[in-house]
């Protein structure tokens, strides 16, 4: 009887979840993966799974894969997508490590402010925060006529800060900073400065106090951090659509352009599985460096 | 209390009389038209927007439904036709479709015209800031300005062109000598070369902001719609720039976008639709969006209301000879669109 109710009770707690997951990521998961073994349908779309008696194309195929593999060119783009991830995200750690610790080390009455100034761009669209860069990076702006100005004293070539990968980046950083911010914060805020009164009492210096005490335990902060960034960086295409020149093509620009531009949503359903793939692949080795590193 | 319920049901009885969901382009269509014709017809007219075919298209196949009227472009036109989206037009009820020019009428995508009412069209050409292309001594009318590096030397970083695959490639096959329509693998390849070439003079390919970058000075030439020059023409002249935007279409020849009215199969309303084609159809009316955007017009009775400065600009309404150089777009089959795909990803990616 009590071991029903026990049951009964478990189920409860744990359906809504499980059957959420099921309904939002498993079942639109399993749809992605399906259309990228269907035929591209001519005027966009899929082509059917049963055959429509017209003798056109139908069920499955691998074909899409064979095309992606079918050139290097694909793999390309998907590993600058990468190197662009990589680098935004360590921008944003080194940029919002010291943001993150000055909230969390100011006085109390202070920090809800200063966590909703580090929230406040979302109130804006963040489309039109993009296309602010626009303006500053333009070759009317300040900004680049003091680096085209003191390039030009050195006798250099005028550099084009917009439309650049350079550009990229900056758009990439400012979007995401703050999604490395609120984790960073969230995780230092709750260290015991008794900790480092104990350091520093031990004979470490500031270095080592940092190094030794305060990096290792905010390492979840880091991870969590590092994973809401470099997950939506991965997959952008707007910032390089609107900020980059002519070689910043990435992998969201290509899988948008699947289904937007060139109406062949099965190669652009295959492109995501290909992406999928890598991110969980690389999530796992993160998970068994992790395991790794604390057993050494 | 009764008052209320009769307010209610006056604010709600007209808009239950008769809506009409139009699927348009952004800002292709006036405002005033549209207030012209629900005047008319005491109805309502709802306005869904896309900026591009494809988008069209791909939301069309996702399951967007209950449009009365689209305004795609031939391309398009024949896609949904041949996927059977279509409803046929009763002639009987547009008494106005002999204002049409011949020109336009018979386009591939519909021979005969059952299903299509051409509404506007746009021409792919380049818009240019003219003072500096007077100073750099550079031609304005030839594809060889965004193509050559002889030329693209002086523009370096000031050019954009097209984020289109078909668009770039219809601009580079002309340039080499083939129909824009051309899928021969070869000449794709040279297209491909060609474009490479002259990539690293470009500052990006770009869709959306060449309008902007053209008025405030930062871009000199760019490939684009003859629809987004007027406007950067007009935007230049109204913010007092000390230049002026000039466009022209390439004497290799260029592409023609023609966009029609349709009846799509899952709208409510064909007879409000027929009605609101053929009130489009009259001179007064379609004028209104060519004064608008100061796109071109295939309505013969048009011609006497539209502005002169824009009646006659050769970019927009061209003679005869020019007229002949323009090609509209066909849809290409899924084979030769991942050929192109590719070309154009390593186009992106080199």
């Amino acid at each position: 009887m009590s071991r029903t109710e026990d049951r009964l009770s478990r189920w409860a707690v744990t359906a809504p979840p499980t059957l959420f997951l099921l309904a939002f990521f498993l079942v639109p998961a399993l749809i992605v993966v399906l259309a990228s073994f269907q035929y591209p349908g001519e005027f966009g779309g899929l082509a059917p799974l049963a055959d429509p008696g017209d003798g056109s194309e139908h069920g499955l195929t691998l074909e899409n894969y064979r095309f992606y593999f079918s050139d290097f060119l694909f793999t390309e783009i998907l590993l600058r997508s990468f190197l662009v991830a990589a680098a935004s995200t360590l921008i944003c750690l080194v940029l919002a490590y010291p943001v993150a610790w000055l909230i969390a080390r100011s006085p109390k009455q202070h920090r809800d402010l200063l966590v909703l100034l580090v929230i406040l761009p979302f109130a804006s669209n963040f489309l039109i925060r993009v296309y602010a860069w626009m303006i500053i990076l333009g070759p009317q702006a300040g900004l680049a006529q003091a680096v085209n100005g003191l390039l030009g004293a050195f006798g250099l070539a005028p550099v084009s800060l917009l439309f650049s990968p350079f550009a990229v980046l900056v758009g990439m950083v400012y979007v995401h900073l703050p999604f490395m911010i609120l984790p960073l914060y969230t995780n230092l805020e709750k260290h015991d400065p008794v900790l480092l009164d104990a350091a520093q009492d031990l004979g470490a210096n500031a270095w080592q106090r940092f190094w030794r005490v305060t990096w290792p335990l905010s390492l979840p902060g880091v991870f969590s951090g590092s994973a809401l960034v470099f997950i939506p960086v991965l997959g952008m295409f707007a910032i390089p659509d609107i900020l980059g020149g002519t070689r910043d093509m990435l992998i969201g620009n290509l899988i948008k352009d699947q289904f937007l531009g060139v109406r062949d949503w099965p190669f652009g359903a295959t492109l995501s599985i290909v992406l999928t793939l890598c991110v969980l692949g690389l999530a796992g080795l993160a998970a068994w460096a992790g395991k790794g590193g604390r057993h050494g | 209390m009764l008052r209320l319920l009769a307010l209610v049901l006056a604010l709600a009885l007209p808009a239950q009389a008769a809506t009409l969901y139009l699927y348009n382009w952004n800002n292709y269509i006036s405002d005033r038209t549209i207030a012209r014709f629900e005047a008319r017809c005491a109805c309502r007219v709802v306005q869904d927007y896309y900026s591009d075919n494809e988008e069209m298209l791909a939301k069309l196949a996702a399951g967007a439904s209950g449009y009365d009227l689209i305004v795609p472009t031939g391309n398009a036109v024949e896609a949904l036709l041949r996927s059977k989206q279509l409803r046929p037009l009763d002639k009987a009820r547009l008494p106005h479709f002999g204002n049409l020019k011949a020109e336009f009428l018979n386009g591939f995508f519909d021979p005969g015209n059952r299903y299509s009412v051409p509404y506007a069209y746009t021409v792919t050409l380049l818009g240019y800031n003219m003072e500096k292309l007077q100073a750099l001594g550079l031609p304005a009318d030839t594809w060889a300005l965004v193509f050559e590096p002889r030329y693209l030397a002086k523009l370096k970083g000031r050019v954009t062109v097209l984020d289109s695959q078909r668009e770039l490639m219809a601009a580079a096959l002309r340039y080499l000598g083939h129909s824009a329509n051309d899928s021969d693998e070869k000449h794709w390849k040279a297209a491909r070369d060609l474009i490479l070439r002259a990539k690293p003079y470009w500052a990006a390919f770009n869709a959306s902001s060449y309008i902007k970058e053209l008025t405030v000075g930062n871009i000199w030439v760019a490939h684009g719609y003859s629809n987004d020059m007027f406007q950067a023409r007009a935007d230049a002249a109204a913010a007092g720039r000390p230049f002026r935007i000039g466009y022209a279409i390439p004497r290799e020849g260029a592409v023609l976008a023609l966009d029609s009215l349709v009846l799509h199969n899952t709208g409510r309303q064909p007879d409000l639709a027929h009605r609101f084609m053929d009130f489009m159809l009259e001179g007064e009316n379609s004028a209104e969006l060519s004064n608008l955007i100061g796109s071109g017009n295939p309505n013969r009775a048009a011609m006497a209301y539209i502005r002169p400065e824009i009646a006659d600009n050769p970019a927009v309404f061209p003679d005869g000879a020019n007229m002949g150089r323009l090609e509209m777009l066909r849809d290409l089959d899924r084979r030769q669109r991942r050929v192109l795909n590719r070309i154009w990803t390593e186009i992106k990616l080199r």
